[in-house]
């Protein structure tokens, strides 16, 4: 075929997608294979099923891209290993994300693996050995499963050793397999059979040349089909000599690969660099690989001896991976670690060191290891984490609570030696409410709890008010947990809780499920029970939960924050509670500005139009910075500079200072940060509470409108009902007036810097740099606003230090979409078009209007001596529908976007 | 698709304009104020159970008003109908009729659920719903049809079922299951040949939150194809698949993304992929254009009226203009070919939605050889 194939790569997945990349190698992981690893085999043998997972979570860690599976043992009952392997698997999410190759010779154990897999795998493997029939059913199969299939070089006659063979037969299965079969071609991976060489027998010299050949020819005859083989084959012969075994390995796949092998089984954690294999080595070995000379396999054998004698052989623990990184840091950071990354390698080491750092073992659990379990609520909270990880999360918590059991009760036992009240271990009814059927999720929350040590009594679905209250009683539980997905079930809770006031329980009461919130508990739910109603979000949630529950000394904090939260979403929903004017009434009372043709209020700015400001530099914004929210993000709260002195936490406070300054001067002489801003001004003039912007000072020609919101709680008469609109001279007096927008980050290049700290296990700077990284977007923003002052005019004799500017002694304001004074996030939308921000900065806005990167800012410039920041409160249904019509969005929509403003329970 | 699948009178609709499916069949129930007696009728009347949200079931005990619900999705535009059988398997029915055993400490494992899919009630029961719902569509979908002269479509829909094949209830063994790969592709074998005996023109796997669940519906229709001759004589039907996803774009309990979803399900090259329930049109947005670059078939896109939120009258966020000014925005970024609601979604949603795609191109996309 003389046509070029183009490149239709190999598509896998496991809970991720894996597509080949041309030229890239795909290393399958061979140590999951009873065959090829003795440690894995006895592992599987002895039922030792948790540490074989360990196993393939190496494999993953080394690289591989696909792992081997194989069970093939005359000990081994194959399909119910292949399932049991693998069903654990599919609960160890970093070694379920990549693709898995099911490898037996037995149909009935690839069968039984491929029952197990929710991506797409690699059935390894199927061939003619057993005739034309045979073969098509087995890959119809296959591809009933979606799988790609790995076929061997064999057929009836046996393995095809020699080149002719090889091709002969691969051909014969390729035109089975796509023209009658409907195999898709790129699925298709032939094995021509890696056989040993130097061997001693003379018709064995050629094998590896015809590896190479047969995989030339295929990858040039059939279209779009891979090869593969299992590497360590070849080198068989020199068992025991591992320098010489890899250099093998390197060397062959240098040429395999060359002629188009796309992948081999190989461990992925040993393989050797062809360019580094040692040069006197590399020509003996590559004499014997490609068939160079007669004697080439006794002077490798001699030189493999030579290399014996010297004690050389050593390679297996040069190439083992280097000491994990994450392992240096402290033992609370290496907690948390293990917990976000489902590690339980080191998990009960960790934790004993906790425990005699922290002294006593319930210091450990209610400390690092819930804040670790935290960290993985908010990542899941974020979608940066799924159900599965939270899961195995929790599996590695139960062995880090295993470990503190002992311990906690021998501390039980000496306090009851004292004579002193022991708590038992708290004890969860959980269920589905009555009339709901959904099992999957309560399944999952009770994994997470019982892994934290808690006793937890399943009750099933669809289980009724009684029967739940009464198997509380029973069992004298400690809280019970209600699920439901489906609205009904809202309802049923109520009564729940209803029945537990009336029967006088005293326990704490936990709902969740997916129509459930945080206000329908406080609001229906809560008010008819006297003890604590905990809405619990989220799997990952109910551990924390529940621990403050329990806690004697966290449970009257955890209640009062609660009682104090719902009270607010209670208050939030009763509508109204508070007076408001209507709308017209309202605006009779805008902001007193009498409207005059006065240079002085209403300035010409030098230039209209937008600038874009790009490399601005980072030296300068820094004499800006606003350090107080700097500490305030550091927990630490006061007033800068003060707060160096404080009593309390000047110390700490000198530190992370002097430690921010530090990476600080290192942002700014590497260049590591890029600040970038637009920004533009305005002919304007306000139509209603609305702000038009024109394209030129004929104002004839409307470019944007900004839409503002007007206060409309009654202010007794005394204040007016202020709107951002009431600075800017209506359209009716004639006069011409301005208005600005801006957007600046200095966000660029942050995410690199923080991937790269976070590479280090450097959490510390990585949000170091994150912090300052705000701290210079705000002065970006003071920074311009000063400079916009001056173009507009005003601020050119205003004469104030930054520390001026800071505490905000100028004139005008630069109010930002999202803020009290226009809480409507999608008015950002309008300002970025007007700037086309996107196209300008690479600023980016998000489905919630959110700006990416995060250290970002944006607002309006308003110059009106009279300018003055307001908090929006309250608003009525007039005012939501009039701004529904006046910016052509649904009501719902602007319920949605002003929900915290309204003064009425949307529905 | 398979060459009698491309020839689908469907397949050339949503070719040439985006195909309108129905909305929610629960939350419209629930609008008609039906009572625990209603569903049981005089058939169920002595049920130990609570059968209210046993939805299914109404297509037997009051078929009056799920045909009225069929008729009104019909009136509202929509080209396909789903036929109200998502949990019409002998394993979800079992959770309604069959008591379970962890409420006297028992639990529920493969051998629990042997004895549910030998159940000869059970699955007389799922085979009825199932043709009997598809059988109503089918008259309603016809009759419609007659009247408006564009042809409608039946899905029978097949749903994810209450059990999970991807992960383990047990704290101490992740390994276990309570179901077994074969125990439900059994059921759902079973649903399958119940829809097509009652007439249904495509099936719609749907609201996936574990691919291996998914998987084994689809194995269940390859053996239905092979075994009872629709394969022999090319008369498969076409196949739709519809996952519901998570925040970061995952099958919700499996945790599968988006892409590593699609290259698992290609192979029964299906009609249509896409992404209903979850978390509402606007979270689903970044994941729905995901599937739409790799995916080489037709898009479907019918998510929840937004996210559920019980203190609304809908039980959910969004209203109609808002479901079809998100659906407007898919179909104008090119990414959709079959468009409607979920959770949610009431006849006017689907009416909302039908007037604002009208006229709309759909997504092009090319079936790779």
């Amino acid at each position: 075929m003389s046509e070029e194939i183009k490149f239709k790569p190999l598509r896998l997945s496991g809970s991720q997608p894996f597509t080949q990349q041309e030229g890239v190698f795909i290393m399958l992981g061979e140590r999951t294979n009873v065959a090829g690893s003795p440690k894995f085999a006895r592992l599987i043998k002895e039922g030792k099923y948790e540490d074989a997972v360990s196993v393939a979570r190496q494999q993953v860690e080394n690289g591989a891209n696909v792992i081997d599976i194989c069970m093939d043992e005359g000990m081994i009952d194959g399909v119910a290993a292949m399932t049991r392997f693998l069903q654990l698997l599919a609960s160890e999410p970093e070694v379920a994300k990549v693709p898995f190759m099911v490898d037996s010779s037995k149909w009935e154990v690839i069968e039984a693996g491929l029952k197990c897999l929710q991506g797409k795998g690699i059935v390894n493997s199927i061939s003619l050995k057993e005739g034309e029939e045979k073969f098509r059913a087995n890959a119809a199969k296959v591809l009933k499963y979606g799988a790609a299939v790995v076929v061997m070089a064999f057929d009836e006659n046996g393995q095809a050793a020699s080149y002719a063979e090889k091709i002969r037969i691969c051909e014969r299965a390729y035109r089975i397999l796509v023209d009658e079969v409907g195999f898709p071609p790129e699925d298709i991976i032939f094995d021509p059979n890696i056989l040993t060489v130097a061997t001693g027998m003379e018709e064995h010299n050629n094998y590896a040349v015809d590896f190479i050949n047969a995989t030339r020819w295929i990858k040039t005859n059939l279209p779009h089909a891979k090869v593969s083989g299992g590497v360590s084959n070849i080198s068989f012969s020199f068992r025991g000599n591992n320098t010489v075994r890899e250099a093998m390995h390197a060397a062959f796949l240098y040429h395999a690969i060359a002629a188009g092998m796309d992948m081999g089984i190989v461990n992925p954690g040993m393989l050797a660099v062809y360019e580094e294999i040692e040069p006197e080595l590399k020509v003996l070995v590559e004499d014997v690989l490609l068939n160079r000379r007669p004697d080439a396999t006794e002077r490798l054998v001699e030189f493999g001896e030579k290399l014996k004698a010297m004690g050389a052989s050593a390679g297996e623990t040069a190439i083992e991976k280097k000491a994990e990184e994450w392992r240096s840091g402290t033992v609370e950071q290496r907690l948390t670690h293990a917990l976000v990354k489902g590690i339980d390698a080191y998990i009960e080491i960790d934790a004993e060191e906790a425990r005699v750092k922290l002294r006593r073992p319930l210091l450990v659990i209610e400390g690092p290891l819930m804040a670790g379990m935290s960290v993985v609520g908010d990542l899941f909270g974020a979608g940066k984490m799924f159900l599965p990880q939270v899961v195995k999360s929790a599996r590695v918590m139960k062995k880090a609570v295993a470990h503190l059991t002992p311990f906690m009760e021998s501390e039980k036992a000496a306090m009851i030696a004292a004579g002193q009240a022991v708590k038992a271990q708290g004890k969860i009814i959980l269920a589905t409410v009555k009339g709901d059927v959904h099992d999957i999720g309560k399944n999952i929350v009770g994994v997470v709890l019982a892994c934290n040590n808690y006793e937890v009594i399943d009750l099933g679905v669809m289980v009724s008010c009684e029967k739940i209250l009464e198997r509380a009683k029973e069992e004298k539980a400690d809280l019970i947990g209600l699920s439901g997905l489906i609205t009904p079930s809202l309802d049923e809770m109520v009564h729940v809780a209803k029945e537990m006031e009336r029967q006088g329980f005293k326990l704490p009461l936990l709902v969740g499920g997916a129509t459930t919130s945080r206000a329908h508990t406080a609001v229906k739910i809560a008010p008819h029970y006297s003890q604590p109603v905990v809405h619990v979000l989220d799997a990952s949630r109910a551990v924390p939960v529940t621990t403050s529950l329990l806690s004697d000394d966290g449970k009257a904090e955890f209640v009062a924050q609660l009682r104090a939260e719902y009270e607010v979403l209670r208050k939030a929903h009763s509508a109204p509670q508070k007076t408001v004017v209507p709308l017209e009434t309202a605006r009779t009372r805008r902001t007193p500005i009498e409207w005059r043709a006065d240079p002085n209020t209403l300035p010409s700015p030098e230039f209209t139009g937008v600038r874009v400001l790009d490399h601005f530099p980072l030296a300068t914004l820094r004499e800006y910075i606003d350090w107080s929210p700097f500490f305030h993000a550091w927990g630490l709260k006061g007033i800068y500079p003060r707060i160096l002195e404080d009593e309390k936490h000047g110390a700490q406070a000198q530190q992370i200072f002097a430690e921010g300054n530090a990476l600080l001067d290192r942002i700014i002489a590497e260049d590591l940060l890029t600040a970038r801003g637009v920004y533009g001004l305005f002919p304007a003039n306000a139509v209603g509470d609305d702000v038009e912007l024109y394209s030129d000072e004929t104002r004839k020609e409307v470019i944007e409108r900004f839409h503002f919101l007007r206060q409309q709680s009654d202010r007794e008469g005394k204040e007016p009902c202020r709107s951002l609109a009431d600075f800017i001279a209506p359209r009716e007096t004639g006069l011409a007036d301005h208005l600005g927008a801006f957007a600046v980050t200095s966000g660029i290049g942050l995410k690199q810097l923080c991937d790269r700290f976070r590479a280090k296990n450097d959490d510390y700077n990585a949000i170091m740099a994150e912090t300052l990284a705000d701290r210079l977007a705000e002065a970006f923003a003071e920074c311009l606003h000063k400079r916009v002052r001056d173009e507009w005019g005003y601020g050119r004799d205003e004469g104030l230090s930054p520390a001026d500017l800071i505490h905000e002694k100028y004139r005008g304001i630069r109010p930002a979409a999202g803020y009290p004074a226009c809480p409507d996030h999608t008015e950002k939308g309008t300002l970025w078009h007007l700037l086309d921000v996107q196209a300008k900065t690479g600023m980016l806005l998000t489905e919630s209007f959110a700006m990416w990167p995060g250290s970002s800012v944006s607002g309006l410039y308003f110059a009106h001596p009279d300018s003055r920041y307001f908090s929006l409160g309250k608003i009525d249904r007039d005012q939501v529908a009039d701004y529904s019509a006046r910016k052509a969005m649904s009501i719902t929509e602007v319920e949605r976007w002003l929900g915290p403003n309204l003064n009425y329970d949307p529905k | 698709m398979t060459k009698t699948q491309q020839n689908h009178p469907l397949a050339k609709i949503i070719e040439s304009r985006i195909a309108i499916i129905d909305g929610a069949m629960g939350t419209t129930i629930r609008t008609y104020g039906m009572k625990e007696a209603d569903i049981r009728g005089e058939r169920f009347k002595d049920s130990t159970k609570d059968l209210l949200n046993n939805g299914d079931l109404f297509s037997l005990t009051q078929p009056k008003m799920i045909c009225d619900i069929h008729r009104r999705f019909l009136e509202a535009g929509a080209d396909i109908l789903e036929t109200n059988t998502f949990g019409a398997t002998s394993i979800t029915q079992s959770e309604f009729f069959v008591n379970d055993p962890r409420e006297h400490g028992g639990r529920k494992d493969p051998e629990f659920y042997q004895k549910i899919i030998d159940d000869a009630m059970l699955g007389d029961l799922a085979w009825e719903i199932n043709q009997t719902s598809a059988q109503q569509c089918r008259e309603w979908a016809d009759r419609v049809a007659n009247q408006t002269g564009r042809q409608r479509f039946v899905a029978g829909a097949i749903g994810p079922l209450t059990v999970s094949l991807s992960n383990s209830p047990d704290a101490d063994d992740a390994g276990f299951r309570v179901v077994t790969f074969d125990q439900v592709k059994t059921a759902y074998k079973q649903q399958v040949r119940a829809l097509i005996a009652g007439g249904v023109d495509v099936l719609l796997v749907e609201t996936i939150f574990d691919s291996l669940n998914a998987k084994a519906a689809l194995v269940a229709i390859r053996e239905v194809f092979d075994e009872d001759g629709f394969a022999a004589k090319g008369t498969e039907l076409p196949i739709m698949i519809s996952a519901a996803v998570g925040r970061g774009g995952e099958t919700l309990i499996s945790a599968q993304t988006t892409e590593a979803f699609w290259n698992a399900v290609q192979h029964v090259r299906p009609l249509s992929v896409g992404l209903n329930c979850s978390l509402g049109p606007n979270l689903m947005y970044p994941f729905l254009s995901e599937l739409a670059e790799k995916a080489d078939v037709a898009i479907s896109c019918y998510p929840n009226a937004g996210l559920p939120n019980p203190l609304s009258e809908t039980g959910f966020d969004l209203g109609p203009p808002d479901m079809a000014r998100y659906l407007s925005e898919f179909a104008d970024a090119g990414l959709i070919n079959i468009a409607g609601g979920c959770c949610g979604n009431t006849p006017e949603h689907i009416a909302a939605i039908a007037r604002a795609l009208e006229g709309k191109a759909p997504r092009k996309f090319e079936v790779r050889a």
